[in-house]
């Protein structure tokens, strides 16, 4: 959903006559969302006689959001209310690259690589990131995560590269 | 009478064992360290610390998540009093009079009415606790699937009500979040449902998952939004004299009292939980002080009632959680989250199998107040200090450690990609304005209400009156029903933003 673009509030993809784009754009994705729920859900089988099947609570939720985004896009065509807000990218895109990558790299590359490398992907989410005590405060965290997880709370994940420890 | 007594003698026994008051110890020094750190709410800091929890037995894991929870809720009290920055929504309100007290010199005094009170909240509610459980579990246990479903629709309905913002808006979330928990297999059939053939997903979406990327991530990207750095008013001035004058305890024990009172019905009550509590019962002290103007420039009811109120409703919350099985809120739900990995399915069975658990965690709630009275006085220097760190060098570290959390739980690097995912998706809630805490409500019940709404209408024979026919489940209904078209009404809307706007400015 990161894709909704972003916007000033001057220029708006919404036609005029929606008095709240942030409700009407909002309930139209619930709408969304909940097609897709029912597409997902429609190879499932439903009510054999009085009883629930797999798809039929599904279906019922799905079928109740659609009636509720759909709601709450109407309340924003009729009710005047807020503009759709801007959207930053800096800060979402640096904090998912880092959170991307420590998924991807904590089974071949280990806590102390990939730990290191998120902290300093997501330091990059700001512009006020001051390098030296940044890469400082990184180590002593990775440092610190590398005792704490591993040793003193005994939960099983490789610290070194794979490459390594081979 | 003697049951309780027996009950609560059973519950110190297991919570005095050195292990459980060093796990309890430790839950609410970690519960404040990460509550005074301000952009990590309550439900975040507990998100993140439940992998620590996972190697320890239940008993155990549950006296120190407890701990967490109001080590959290107080550590919010601190940085509300000391920089003007509510470190949780919880104490939004006790920046209102503490942050002036402070600025008058009288920070100590403040910090100290805010922990006596705290603790005296706990006191009432620990024994409020063990008075209710055994009735309620009783009442419970009379319940069948039809009254359980009603009581879940009145519980959801209660949170959308004291909720912020739109109604609608948050009967979609819940809505949402009841979808969500359908993804995975069929609790009767086992079939797969909205999983895609990701074996990932076959298990059902995490709870700690979603809410760690909701609550957690999303708070972190919105953060960045406004700038990392965040202008902190920091009392410069040393801490002198925390303790408060006769005339001090004199003017706050009625707010204490009454904050008490109030906190402790509204706790029960499933939705606003705390949050609600401490606004109530800040607006309650001005209401019914013989001076309203003193309130906002420096009252020592204003800081002892809310933090008397939040308190009272953190622990009394656990009442719903412990008799009915039913979470009342988002921490709740993740408390369920944490019993569900430890093979405990929260509710009136295990208050009947197994009572050291429950009974363990009740005394260890006392416990903690008690701990963090002695321990938290002293430490406000360091609190002071740890405030000074600058969010460009704090939220890095939330995400590695929020990353290896969600890692832990399941040792799989999909749960974190998916946390990240709901992260984005709760910074576009946030950025429409749509409430977090009623998904995850729904996210945590849906299953309870799914599992619930299927027996009841093969009980019933596939007939829907079930649920107004049975004279407990319609009276749970109809009071949904009515509180639902209250809260639609626009004079009580009106008094409810009211409420929240007062707070706020």
């Amino acid at each position: 959903m990161s894709d909704t673009p972003s916007q000033g509030p001057g220029k708006s993809i919404v036609p005029g006559w929606v008095k709240c784009p942030q409700d009407f754009i909002g309930g139209l994705v619930l709408v969304a969302v909940s097609l897709f729920a029912l597409w997902a859900c429609s190879d499932l089988q439903g009510m054999h006689g009085f009883s629930f099947g797999p798809g039929t609570a599904p279906r019922m939720f799905a079928v109740l959001l659609l009636g509720l985004g759909a709601a709450v896009s109407i309340v924003g065509v009729v009710q005047e209310g807020p503009g759709l807000q801007r959207y930053a990218w800096r800060g979402p895109l640096f904090v998912s690259l880092a959170i991307v990558f420590f998924a991807l790299a904590i089974r071949p590359l280990g806590l102390i690589v990939s730990g290191l490398a998120t902290f300093l992907i997501s330091a990059l989410g700001t512009p006020e990131t001051r390098w030296t005590e940044t890469i400082i405060v990184g180590v002593c965290l990775t440092i610190g995560c590398a005792v704490l997880f591993p040793y003193v709370l005994g939960l099983p994940m490789p610290l070194f590269p794979r490459f390594l420890v081979q | 009478m003697a049951d309780l007594f027996h009950n609560l003698a059973l519950g110190f026994g297991v919570a005095v064992s050195p292990i459980n008051l060093m796990l309890c110890l430790i839950g609410a020094l970690v519960g404040t360290l990460v509550g005074v750190l301000p952009g990590i709410g309550t439900i975040a800091t507990v998100a993140m610390l439940l992998p620590i929890t996972f190697g320890l037995p239940p008993v155990g894991a549950l006296i120190m998540l407890a701990g967490i929870y109001y080590g959290a809720q107080y550590g919010g009290s601190t940085t509300s009093i000391l920089v003007n920055i509510p470190g949780e929504a919880t104490s939004v309100v006790t920046t209102l009079d503490g942050f002036q007290m402070a600025k008058q010199g009288r920070a100590g005094p403040a910090l100290a009415i805010a922990a006596i009170g705290s603790f005296f909240a706990g006191c009432v509610a620990t024994v409020l606790i063990a008075v209710l459980g055994a009735p309620l579990t009783k009442l419970a246990l009379a319940f069948g699937p039809a009254e359980y479903f009603s009581l879940m629709v009145l519980g959801l309905i209660f949170a959308v009500v004291l909720a912020k913002g739109s109604v609608l808006k948050a009967i979609a979330m819940i809505a949402f979040g009841i979808l969500l928990s359908m993804v995975g297999s069929d609790i009767e059939t086992g079939a797969s449902r909205m999983a895609f053939n990701v074996p990932e997903l076959a298990d059902g979406l995490g709870f700690a998952t979603v809410a760690m990327g909701v609550f957690g991530f999303a708070e972190i990207i919105r953060n960045l939004d406004a700038g990392a750095e965040m202008d902190r008013d920091l009392v410069q001035q040393k801490i002198t004299g925390l303790m408060p004058t006769k005339k001090d305890l004199k003017d706050s024990f009625p707010a204490i009292v009454r904050g008490t009172i109030l906190g402790s019905i509204l706790g029960i009550l499933p939705g606003g939980g705390a949050v609600i509590a401490s606004f109530a019962a800040y607006t309650f002290e001005k209401k019914m002080a013989k001076d309203p103007s003193r309130f906002g420039r420096g009252a020592i009811e204003g800081v002892a009632a809310p933090e008397s109120a939040n308190n009272a409703a953190a622990q009394t919350s656990f009442i719903p959680l412990l008799t009915l099985g039913i979470p009342p809120n988002a921490v709740m739900a993740l408390m369920v989250g944490a019993m569900t990995i430890h093979g405990i399915v929260p509710g009136p069975q295990v208050m009947q199998k197994q009572p050291e658990l429950v009974w363990g965690m009740i005394a260890s709630m006392w416990i903690g107040n008690l701990m963090l009275i002695i321990i938290n006085l002293p430490l406000v220097g360091i609190w002071v200090r740890l405030l000074r760190v600058p969010y460009r060098l704090m939220f890095p570290s939330i995400v590695v450690f929020c990353a290896i959390g969600i890692y832990s739980i399941n040792n799989a690097p999909v749960d974190v990609v998916l946390a990240g995912a709901f992260g984005l998706v709760g910074y576009w809630l946030i950025k429409h304005e749509f409430e977090p805490a009623p998904l995850l409500l729904g996210m945590v019940l849906g299953p309870l209400m799914e599992e619930n709404l299927r027996r009841a209408l093969l009980i019933s024979r596939g007939d829907w009156s079930v649920f107004i026919t049975r004279p407990l489940s319609a009276v749970l209904m109809a009071a949904a029903a009515g509180l639902l078209v209250l809260a639609v009404l626009p004079t009580l809307r009106k008094k409810r933003d009211e409420v929240f706007v007062e707070s706020e400015s």
